[in-house]
């Protein structure tokens, strides 16, 4: 039985094409522009596109993420449901690491803390609230302010050695300071260490409003960031483990809950 | 969860209209005041409002929080408000309530509970203030110094309550008498700024009126442990107000005994608020005020909420029972006869207030809530971390810790009451119905 | 002994001498060095003090083999602590991001509240056998309580420090409060504490406490002789060690500060208004724009020490009496504000030209008292600026502000 997860991020979706609970046999990922569902279906038509399937050997999809509504009962991808993202999240990470209690997901807008219970259940979240610097579009608007490209960030932290304490309670004081480190010459290195020190300072308060059980899964965009899972691990005082693929275990988990519906 | 969706037969309160009528004239009665020769004074809520009505029949108040609560739900206002005191220089992270309540001052306006503005704000004949938060007492000293500028002098009284709360002991003697001094001096006080000669009748009588009061609220919210509850926390606010504004009224308790009949007869024929309650919800902090919808949309998922320790706890009186149980607090043996008895029934009356807990000892409310969750059946709490009052929402992380612990399903969600600005409606919906979707909740209708 | 018999008009310090003084002129010029040296060397150990907190509370545990108490509020009554032979520090924060306080306290109580608690939960404060808290703000008694359930200490105390100060039943009511407090230590230390224990704590505190002020005298002069920044370590560094040992120093400071000279121009005479501050690198930083902090207002600097207890024989009526009477926290200032009108006095008498107004982001007390404080110092020709701090600063946003506010002071003497 095929199915498919679709996970419609602020930024991107992504696409999983998933056989019988064991086989990914694609994943796609593309930019979500103006048009949510045209974004989407162009992503799932690449997807298929990989495989050589047609959508009607698809048995089920599930959707997920912030766009999901737009791709729900909506042709072609005409997703038969919606789930919130934290469910999709613990239910991908549970596939990928059976021992799993805790998944954080930093994704574009977003960072989620979600414990995860038996059979991959949710059995408690927290999403950052309005005024936090824990996400991507951070990361992107600070990689301007220091003119290098987002994916060069991680790798200038990683090269410092020196602990900058920087506020992230908000995107906006943040960038402050960082103009105002810029002004005192410190050097691109330092500065990116302190954005993500303060990255993962303002992650790792919001996941220890549910608390930290090992095992400790890292997902969604920003775990491709090397120069960010150092800082957490050591904000939260603990090994984090980042699955491989890791932008894409959302909609792993849509997909495999599609397989459970569909079982039902 | 088993998904059985039930549907309860329900009914329009039938006091629902005595309960806006009875606010929409205390706000009007206090705007004509001075018309047949009354008194009005300004203060809290929580200010000991049945001290001033011993200076007369014609004695009549504007409390704070409510007027702040009612410039909430009129967006448009608020923001004006808002612009004023920011305007005036006051950082914007103060206590919600109290930037409105200036707001309506620098803007020189009044607004009713209808949402009409008037023009000229009515000033206090005196202020009659408590103080338990940080801004109590300065919410008052602001609004004096606001008045001045306008060319008004209003005398100020300010009765200091923060001694701490009798949560496994009563408190000590000096404690009581500590307050008792201050509104016994209070007393003097307010002869000399009205000119009036003091009436302990009349004093005693308010008192006793809100004991009652206090005690029929506390009534009305136990019948709420009923399943289905006859009663929803939305339609509550509309009706525990009367306590926050007019407590010492006899208005005030046979509107009370009226509502506690009315909800018993519900509870007897199985009426709901909620017609396919499924999940039973508290809340905790004064609400989103300006988005109040967020209750009729958890209800499309089954979910009612019952009320909150804030709903029940910040009018009603309870006490722990021997037994354990939490309940309403038993009435004194007999009316106060004279002035001394009064002023010291209203003090040992007051300490127990359950919303003054937590000011002092998380613990104890956190083990009010486990009270609630236990006794009303409920099944997850909803925690308002709210910006706007720093006075309710104090511990709140230590109280979420609390109920996580003893195994109870918390969702907490930012917001303000009084400051639109700061809720998200949209974000906290998605949230919240996450939440539900976590507990196994799916949408029951649009 | 060589004597020159040449005229010579020297200015040392503040006295002139003639060739006739040679020898005490060589002598006195040994002591002016000697001086300028010493009082380096004074500013220097509180310096150390502060950045040394932890280690000396622990030498101090392991060299007298007494209980350390940490307070979070001045309106904890050292007095008694000090009389119980307790040595009381001020819990303070480190001015990092506090991440791990998340689950104990909403982010929407101020920074320093926070970052307390976090120096607990990190470890920093293992050496504490008690905390102590006086009553006073929301966001406090949120660290206060929160170590109180998540930290293991031997001994918690919370006192009901009243917070209508104006009102005549606060002093009597405070001292009932402080029996209760007195008792409860006497069993944890398995002693009594004596009326001569009192006497010696109100003593100790007092004497601390008016050679502090004596320092803040020198800050009055047209080229005061201490900056902002050092005053402000003088102070905070009492709050961290032993009172003796800092009186000691103090009193060293008051004979040598006579003799010194600051080789800097003092600039624009500014005031430093808010409630707990301790921000060193702001203070170091705006006194190098080209001014200097002639007087504070602020917990951590004179509003700590401004007030003595009146000693007499009812010795707990007496500390009562002090911390009702003393210069009020916003918190307990009501109905009157009678803050705002020692702010403009103080303005008045040590000659501030302007003030700096720290608003911690989230205290309600001090943020509501702005406009009033604007308005009162306005009518005595004091602007004021008002800066919103957190947990971290960001100096260069400030120092464009600071800068322009600098101008707005002096520029106005240029054109007139």
């Amino acid at each position: 039985m095929i199915t498919a997860g679709v996970d419609v991020g602020a930024k991107y979706a992504k696409i999983v094409l998933l056989e019988d609970a064991k086989n990914i046999l694609a994943n796609a990922k593309g930019i979500v522009g103006f048009d949510i569902l045209k974004s989407a279906t162009e992503v799932f038509q690449k997807a298929l596109d990989n495989t050589s399937l047609k959508r009607d050997q698809i048995v089920h999809v599930v959707a997920t993420g912030m766009g999901r509504k737009a791709i729900h009962m909506k042709p072609p991808i005409n997703a038969g449901e919606i789930v919130p993202e934290v469910i999709a999240d613990a239910k991908g990470a549970y596939h990928l690491i059976p021992t799993v209690k805790t998944v954080i997901d930093v994704g574009a807008e977003e960072g989620r803390g979600v414990k995860v219970g038996e059979n991959g259940k949710v059995r408690d979240f927290v999403i950052n609230e309005r005024c936090a610097a824990g996400a991507g579009t951070f990361m992107e608007t600070m990689a301007r302010a220091l003119e290098v490209g987002v994916e060069e960030m991680g790798p200038l932290a990683l090269k410092s050695t020196k602990a900058i304490p920087m506020n992230a309670q908000c995107c906006v004081f943040a960038e402050s300071e960082v103009v105002t480190l810029i002004h005192s010459k410190t050097s691109k290195e330092d500065i990116s260490k302190a954005i993500h020190d303060a990255m993962a300072g303002r992650i790792a308060s919001m996941v220890l409003r549910v608390g930290v059980e090992k095992d400790v899964a890292l997902i969604g965009g920003v775990a491709q960031n090397p120069g960010f899972l150092p800082p957490l691990e050591k904000e939260l005082n603990t090994e984090i483990l980042v699955p491989e693929h890791p932008q894409y275990v959302g909609a792993l988990g849509a997909a495999l809950l599609a397989l459970e519906m569909e079982a039902k | 969860m088993v998904e059985t969706i039930k549907k309860f037969p329900t009914e329009q309160l039938k006091c629902w209209n005595e309960a806006k009528n009875l606010r929409k004239s205390y706000y009007e009665n206090y705007l004509n005041a001075h018309e047949k020769g009354g008194v009005r004074w300004a203060g809290g809520a929580w200010s000991f409002s049945s001290i001033p009505a011993g200076l007369g029949e014609d004695v009549y108040s504007l409390t704070g929080e409510p007027y702040g609560a009612t410039i909430a739900f009129f967006k448009d206002f608020t923001a004006k408000c808002h612009e004023a005191t920011e305007a005036a220089g006051f950082p914007r992270t103060l206590c919600a309530y109290m930037r409105n309540y200036w707001g309506s001052i620098l803007l020189d306006k009044y607004i009713l509970a209808d949402g009409k503005v008037i023009d000229e704000h009515p000033a206090p004949d005196f202020i009659w203030q408590d103080h338990i938060c940080c801004s109590h007492g300065k919410w008052y000293q602001v609004a004096r110094w606001l008045e001045e500028k306008k060319g008004k002098k209003v005398p100020m009284y300010c009765v200091d309550v923060s001694v701490g709360y009798p949560m496994d002991k009563p408190l000590e003697e000096y404690k009581i008498n500590y307050i008792f001094q201050q509104l016994n001096d209070g007393v003097e006080w307010l002869e000399k700024v009205t000119g009036r000669e003091y009436d302990d009748k009349l004093l005693c009588e308010a008192v006793w009126n809100e004991i009652n009061a206090t005690r029929l609220w506390a009534d009305i919210c136990t019948l709420n442990q009923a399943v289905p509850a006859p009663l929803d926390e939305k339609s509550m606010y509309s009706l525990y107000v009367m306590g926050t504004i007019m407590k010492h009224r006899p208005e005030c308790v046979a509107f009370y005994e009226k509502l506690k009949a009315e909800v018993e007869d519900r509870v007897r024929r199985g009426i709901a608020a909620v017609a396919n309650e499924r999940f039973r919800v508290i809340t905790d902090t004064q609400p989103p005020w300006g988005f109040l919808r967020i209750f009729r949309e958890m209800e499309k998922y089954g979910v009612v909420s019952l009320g909150s320790l804030y709903t029940y706890g910040l009018i009603g009186m309870w006490k722990y029972r021997p037994d354990g149980t939490w309940a309403t607090k038993d009435l004194p043996p007999r009316k106060p006869q004279t002035r001394e008895e009064a002023l010291r029934m209203i003090v040992e009356w007051t300490v127990d207030r359950p919303e003054w807990a937590h000011f002092y000892l998380p613990e104890a409310k956190t083990k009010m809530m486990l009270s609630i969750v236990k006794q009303w059946k409920v099944d997850a709490v909803l925690l308002h971390y709210n910006r706007g009052c720093e006075g309710l929402s104090v511990h709140i992380a230590e109280n979420r810790h609390g109920l996580v612990e003893a195994g109870v399903p918390v969702f907490p969600f930012e917001g303000n009451m009084g400051d639109e600005r700061e809720f998200d409606l949209l974000g906290t919906l998605a949230r919240l119905t996450t939440f539900f979707e976590s507990m196994g909740l799916k949408k029951l209708r649009e | 002994m060589i004597c020159l018999r040449i005229e010579l008009r020297l200015f040392v310090g503040s006295e002139k001498y003639k060739c006739g003084d040679f020898i005490f002129f060589s002598s006195n010029l040994y002591n002016v060095l000697g001086s300028a040296y010493l009082v380096e060397e004074i500013f220097q150990k509180f310096k150390d003090w502060i950045d040394n907190r932890h280690e000396y509370a622990k030498e101090w545990k392991e060299r007298t083999n007494r209980k350390i108490i940490g307070y979070f509020c001045t309106y904890v009554p050292e007095e008694i602590l000090y009389a119980a032979d307790i040595l009381h520090v001020r819990i303070l924060g480190s001015h990092e991001p506090p991440t791990v306080t998340e689950p104990y306290i909403f982010a929407m109580f101020c920074h320093l509240c926070r970052d307390c608690l976090a120096q607990g939960l990190k470890g920093k404060f293992d050496y504490l056998d008690g905390i102590v808290e006086g009553q006073a703000c929301l966001h406090l008694r949120q660290a206060f309580n929160a170590w109180r359930l998540h930290i293991p200490v031997d001994y918690a105390y919370y006192i009901y420090v009243p917070h209508s100060v104006q009102n005549p039943h606060a002093t009597p009511y405070l001292a009932q409060e402080l029996a209760k407090f007195k008792h409860s230590l006497e069993e944890w230390i398995g002693r009594k504490v004596t009326d001569s224990d009192l006497d010696r704590g109100i003593r100790t505190m007092n004497r601390n406490r008016e050679l502090m002020r004596k320092i803040y005298e020198y800050r009055k002069l047209d080229n005061p002789k201490i900056t902002g920044l050092e005053a402000m370590e003088m102070v905070l560094s009492s709050q961290m060690v032993d009172k003796e040992e800092h009186s000691k120093l103090v009193e060293q400071l008051l004979r040598e500060l006579p003799n010194r000279k600051l080789n800097r121009n003092p600039g624009a005479r500014l005031m430093i208004i808010g409630s707990e501050d301790d921000d060193r690198i702001f203070m170091q930083n705006v006194e190098n724009l080209g001014a200097t902090f002639v007087i504070d207002e602020h917990c951590t600097g004179s509003r700590y020490l401004w007030n003595n207890v009146s000693p007499s024989e009812d010795r707990l009526g007496a500390i009562a009496e002090r911390y009702i009477e003393r210069v009020p926290c916003p918190s307990k200032d009501w109905p009157e504000f009678t803050r705002v009108k020692h702010v403009v006095n103080l303005a008045q008498e040590f000659k501030a030209q302007g003030a700096l107004v720290i608003q911690n982001k989230f205290c309600d007390p001090h943020g509501i008292e702005i406009p009033p404080l604007k308005e009162a110092l306005k009518s005595i020709g004091v602007p004021i600026y008002p800066l919103e701090f957190d947990v971290t600063v960001p100096w260069g946003q400030f120092r464009t502000r600071v800068e322009a506010f600098l101008e707005t002071l002096t520029g106005l003497e240029d054109l007139f």
